[in-house]
């Protein structure tokens, strides 16, 4: 019986000691292929062309420091994409570019409000505090959408993502700059 | 008489010199548009050698010809690829862009994976993402 037992015992330890688990870094610009559902080579690649090709738009080109906000990107996709995430990188790319200023979007607009209005305060230093009605407002808006076309047949799945951005002049409403981002991966089984 | 020879002569020389090489129309430390340093580039070979890096899995697809040119203060680049196999190819690329000290001008690129047809060119454009990126290479790994 006491034996029967150091046998399970012993089993036991070995089955857990196989499904041993390995954490290991990768390289976050690698090409993920893991499904085909929007990946973060899918986001990379969009936030890149897209950035790189408004640096190219006369307005961004030749104007000085144009002030672009960020508008949504609605997701007409049928799966969840936080579209945030791709208007915040190609932010990041034409910030660091050095070629457009960002002035605060809607979404941090109320951030913005409530420090702006903490600062009038007594608790500050008059001469420091940032004066209420300083704020610059932007001279083009930036929007798009992004839509996936999926069609699946047994074993195979095709999924097709168009991102299409536009830079609108707020002044004028004329449209300034366009583009799209292409995106086609197939799956198949087996 | 002597007029008349001078004209001729004049003429034939400016023809002989706008008939010279399109390499001699290139800045010194450009080939076909695209910056060389000082590096010996004297054909599109050369320039591809230079400018062509393989990084992981390696390849069969090759770069054949390479065209740079300047949009405002930034550089342009068209790349040619070429899959002389006859199967389809799937690899990925990137850009390296380096500053005028040698340095990296910005951070490194995604992979963008692209799929070349069966005996097919592909032609991947791009632009410098900084108005610091003098220099550039071009890699390229299998995603087979």
């Amino acid at each position: 019986m006491k034996a029967r037992l150091v046998v399970a015992i012993a089993a036991a330890a070995l089955a857990a000691g196989c499904a041993k688990e390995t954490t290991r870094y990768g390289d976050a610009r690698s090409v993920e292929t893991i499904t085909n559902q929007f990946g973060s080579t899918d986001l990379q690649m969009m936030a890149e062309s897209m950035a790189r090709s408004m640096q190219q738009a006369p307005v961004i080109a030749s104007a000085n420091l144009p002030i672009v906000t960020v508008q949504e990107v609605r997701n007409k996709t049928s799966e969840y994409i936080d579209t945030r995430a791709i208007t915040d990188s190609i932010r990041s790319e034409l910030q660091k570019g050095g070629r457009v200023r960002f002035a605060v979007d809607q979404a941090g607009m109320n951030p913005q409000v409530e420090e702006l209005k903490r600062q009038q305060s007594e608790l500050y230093a008059k001469d420091q505090r940032a004066e209420m009605g300083q704020m610059v407002g932007a001279q083009y808006r930036l929007e798009g959408n992004i839509i996936s076309i999926v069609k699946q047949v047994r074993d195979t799945k095709d999924v097709y993502y168009k991102l299409n951005l536009q830079l609108w002049n707020i002044r004028n409403g004329l449209l300034e700059w366009s583009d799209e981002k292409e995106i086609r991966k197939t799956t198949t089984k087996g | 008489m002597t007029r008349t020879l001078l004209i001729p002569a004049v003429l034939s020389m400016a023809l002989a010199a706008g008939c010279s090489t399109k390499k001699g129309f290139e800045k010194p430390g450009f080939a076909f548009g695209c910056p060389i340093g000082e590096a010996k580039v004297s054909s599109m070979d050369d320039l591809v050698r230079t400018k062509v890096l393989a990084e992981g899995r390696r390849t069969t697809i090759q770069a054949t010809e390479m065209r740079c040119s300047h949009s405002g203060d930034l550089l342009r680049i068209d790349a040619n690829l070429n899959n002389d196999s006859k199967a389809v190819k799937r690899i990925s690329y990137k850009f390296r862009w380096i500053d005028r000290e040698g340095m990296r001008a910005w951070e490194e690129e995604p992979w963008k994976p692209v799929m070349l047809y069966e005996n097919s060119n592909l032609v991947i454009n791009t632009i410098s993402p900084t108005n610091k990126a003098a220099d550039f290479r071009l890699i390229l790994r299998s995603e087979e």
